[in-house]
C-alpha cells in the first residue's frame, strides 16, 4: 500500500519557484494497474520520482507499507528502491555492456542471493516476458520492444512490492507497446504485481483499472474502471 | 558483476581506452628509459673515475690532505701494507708519492700533479696501464726517468714520446728543486680535467722528496659493497690517519649521485602527475557520458559504495593492462641497450670533459620496475577518487530527467 500524504514539490529554477505538485494525497493499493496522465509538464514524472524516492517532496510524507521513505537516510533509500521497487523507464536503461540475461540477474546479485535463485528467477522472467530465446544477447542487439522487456523483467527481478513506469511505451513501435502491455497486465492479474505508469498511451489508458489525471501540478481527476 | 561490468565499460569506447593505455605505457617506458639511461650514465661516471684514479679507497696523512705539504707521509705505512696484504677481501693496494710542480717543456709550461707511482701494484687499482699509446708503463726507460702524460697535456707542451720535460718544485728542504724526465707514453682516460692536471713517474724515482715516505695509498676491493664497512674497520684499526671511500675522496660523484637520485624522483612524480591528469580526464569523460546510465543505477538501487568502487576499478583496470605494456617494453629496450650501448659519439668531447664514455650502457635496477608498477596503480586508483565522487553527487531523477 502506498500512502501519499499532502506532498509538494517546488522546485527552483533561477529567481522562479516551479511548483512543480501541489498537496496531492492519494492511496494505491496492492494489485492495481494505474496510469497517471496528464499534459507534458503537469508533474506526472515528479509524481512518480516521489514515489519511487528518486526525489524528495518540498512537503508531505510518502508512506510504503508504513516506511516513511521521506525521512528515510541516503543508503536506507537506495536499499529500500532496490527490494521495494521496480523501475521501467521510458528509454530502457539497460546496462549496455551485459547481456539480457546478466542485466535481469543484476539486481539479484545486489540483493546477494545465490546463483542457482538467480538463474531460475532470470530464465522464468525472462521465458514470461517472451525472450527466452535472447538471454545472451546485449541490448545494442536487440529492439526497443525486446529491450524494455528485458527492463520489465529486470523490475521483477527483486521481487518488488510495485513497479513504477514512466512513459514505458513511448519510445516502441505499436506492436511492441502492445505486446509490452500485454505482458505488464498478465503480471499484474497472475501475480497481482502493482503497476503505476506515467503515460500519455491510450493503449496504456484503455488497460488501466484506475486513472489519476493531473494538470498544473494537481490532481484533477480520480477514477476506477 | 561490478568487476565484470567494470572491466566491460572500459571497452566501450575502445579508441579513447586505447589511447589512454598507449599514453601510460609510453609514459612509463619513457620514465624507465630516461631513469635507466641517467643511472647507466652516472654508474660508468663513477667506475671510471674509481677505475682510473680514484679506486675504492684512500689513505693519507691527515696534514697532506689540508696543507699538501710533501712532508706529512703516511706513518705507519708498513703496518698498513702487512694488514692489508692479510686481509681477503683487499684485491690490490698501491702506495703514491703526491708533487705539485711546474712542467716544462720546449713548447710550453703547465702546472701538474706528479705522482709517484707502484707500476705493479698501480695495475690492480687503477687501469691507467691499459689507456695508454705505446703501452710502456715506465718499465722501459735508460738514462733519464721515465714519465708519462696525458695527450692533453702533452698536446699543451707540444711533447712527444722521447722528448724531455722538465719538473720544477721545492723539496721539503725549502730548496727548489728540478727533475728531467724523458716522455716513454702518453694516456688518455675519459676524463679530460683529470688527465690535464696528472702525469705519472716511478715513486722511486721521488722517494727522496718525500723523506721515503709516501702521500696516498689507494686499495681496491673484491667487492665495491665492502667499501664502508672495510673503512670502518681501517679507521679503528689506524685512527690517527685519514682514511676515505671513493665517496669522500670525490665528493663530486656522490653529490652527482645523489642529485640524479633527486633528479629521477621529480621525474618520476612528473610522470604521475601526467599520468594522473590523464586518467582523471578520461574518467571524467566516462562518468559525465554516463549520467544517465549511473543515474539508473543509482535508482534501481546500486549503492553509492558499488558506483564508487566500479569507476575506481575502471581506472585500475586501465593501469594494471597499460602498467605491464610498459613495463614490458621498457625492460626489452634496457635489455638490448644494456648489451649493445647507446652511441652518443657525436658528443663524445663534451661527455668526455665531465668523465663520460661516448657510449652509455643504460642500467636499471629492479626495484625500479616494482617501484614503478605500485606507483602507476596508486596514482590509477588515487586519479579515480576525483570522478568517483562528482558520480556521487549525481541525483537520478534529474539524470534520468536530463537524460530522457
Amino acid at each position: 500500500m502506498i500512502y501519499i500524504q499532502n506532498i509538494s514539490k517546488t522546485y527552483q529554477s533561477g529567481i522562479i519557484q516551479v511548483k512543480a505538485l501541489q498537496n496531492i494525497n492519494l492511496t494505491i493499493k496492492k494489485g492495481e494497474f494505474t496510469a497517471i496522465v496528464g499534459p507534458s509538464g503537469s508533474g506526472k514524472t515528479t509524481l512518480l520520482n516521489l514515489i519511487g524516492g528518486l526525489d524528495s517532496p518540498s512537503h508531505g510524507i510518502i508512506k510504503i507499507d508504513q516506511t516513511d521513505i521521506t525521512s528515510l537516510p541516503e543508503n536506507d533509500l537506495i536499499d529500500f528502491r532496490l527490494h521495494h521497487i521496480g523501475f521501467v523507464f521510458q528509454s530502457y536503461n539497460l546496462i549496455p555492456v551485459l547481456t539480457a540475461k546478466e542485466n535481469v540477474e543484476f539486481l539479484m546479485l545486489l540483493q546477494k542471493k545465490e546463483e542457482d535463485q538467480r538463474n531460475e528467477r532470470t530464465i522464468q522472467l525472462l521465458k514470461a516476458v517472451g525472450l527466452e530465446n535472447q538471454i545472451h544477447k546485449k541490448p545494442n542487439e536487440m529492439s526497443g520492444g525486446q529491450q524494455q522487456r528485458v527492463a520489465v523483467a529486470r523490475a521483477l527481478a527483486s521481487k518488488p512490492d510495485f513497479i513504477l513506469a514512466d512513459e514505458p511505451t513511448a519510445n516502441l513501435d505499436s506492436s511492441s507497446a502492445e505486446n509490452l502491455l500485454d505482458i505488464m497486465f498478465k503480471l499484474n492479474q497472475k501475480e497481482k504485481m502493482t503497476f503505476i505508469f506515467s503515460t500519455h498511451d491510450s493503449r496504456v489508458i484503455a488497460k488501466a483499472q484506475r486513472i489519476i489525471t493531473i494538470d498544473d501540478g494537481q490532481i484533477i481527476n480520480d477514477y476506477y474502471r | 558483476m561490478i568487476v565484470k561490468i567494470a572491466f566491460k565499460n572500459i571497452w566501450r569506447n575502445s579508441l579513447r581506452s586505447c589511447t589512454v593505455i598507449m599514453a601510460i605505457s609510453l609514459g612509463i617506458f619513457g620514465g624507465l628509459a630516461v631513469i635507466s639511461t641517467a643511472t647507466g650514465l652516472s654508474k660508468m661516471r663513477q667506475n671510471n673515475a674509481i677505475n682510473s684514479y680514484i679506486s675504492h679507497i684512500q689513505i693519507h696523512d691527515s696534514n697532506f690532505l689540508a696543507y699538501g705539504r710533501l712532508t706529512d707521509t703516511i706513518v705507519k705505512q708498513k703496518e698498513i701494507v702487512r694488514f692489508l696484504q692479510k686481509n681477503p677481501i683487499v684485491s690490490g693496494f698501491s702506495s703514491r708519492i703526491k708533487i705539485e710542480t711546474f712542467i716544462q717543456s720546449a713548447g710550453g709550461t703547465s702546472a701538474v700533479i706528479l705522482n709517484g707511482i707502484e707500476p705493479i701494484n698501480e695495475k690492480k687499482v687503477t687501469d691507467i696501464n691499459t689507456k695508454l699509446e705505446e703501452g710502456n708503463y715506465l718499465s722501459d726507460y735508460k738514462r733519464k726517468p721515465p714519465i708519462i702524460l696525458s695527450t692533453i697535456l702533452a698536446t699543451k707542451l707540444n711533447a712527444k714520446i722521447n722528448t724531455s720535460v722538465q719538473c720544477s718544485f721545492v723539496n721539503p728542504d725549502g730548496e727548489a728543486t728540478t727533475i728531467v724526465f724523458k716522455v716513454v707514453d702518453i694516456f688518455a682516460t675519459n676524463n679530460s680535467m683529470y688527465d690535464q692536471m696528472n702525469a705519472f713517474v716511478l715513486i722511486d724515482h721521488l722517494k727522496n722528496t718525500a723523506h721515503k715516505g709516501v702521500h696516498e695509498m689507494a686499495i681496491n676491493l673484491k667487492d665495491e659493497s665492502y667499501v664502508e664497512e672495510f673503512r670502518t674497520t681501517l679507521i679503528s684499526q689506524f685512527p690517527t690517519l685519514e682514511i676515505d671511500s671513493w665517496r669522500g675522496t670525490a665528493p663530486e660523484l656522490g653529490y652527482a649521485d645523489k642529485m640524479m637520485h633527486l633528479v629521477l624522483i621529480i621525474f618520476l612524480i612528473i610522470i604521475m602527475l601526467a599520468l594522473a591528469f590523464g586518467i582523471i580526464n578520461t574518467m571524467l569523460m566516462a562518468v559525465l557520458e554516463r549520467k544517465k546510465e549511473l543515474g539508473m543505477l543509482l535508482s534501481i538501487g546500486m549503492n553509492k559504495n558499488k558506483i564508487f568502487l566500479m569507476i575506481v576499478l575502471e581506472s585500475t583496470f586501465l593501469a594494471l593492462i597499460s602498467g605491464p605494456i610498459g613495463l614490458s617494453i621498457s625492460y626489452l629496450v634496457v635489455t638490448f641497450y644494456e648489451d649493445a650501448g647507446i652511441d652518443l659519439s657525436f658528443a663524445s668531447s663534451g661527455l668526455k670533459s665531465v668523465g663520460i664514455e661516448s657510449t652509455i650502457y643504460p642500467f636499471l635496477d629492479s626495484n625500479y620496475y616494482f617501484i614503478i608498477s605500485v606507483l602507476v596503480i596508486l596514482t590509477a586508483i588515487l586519479s579515480s577518487i576525483y570522478p568517483a565522487f562528482k558520480a556521487l553527487k549525481l541525483n537520478p531523477s534529474e539524470t534520468l530527467r536530463t537524460a530522457n
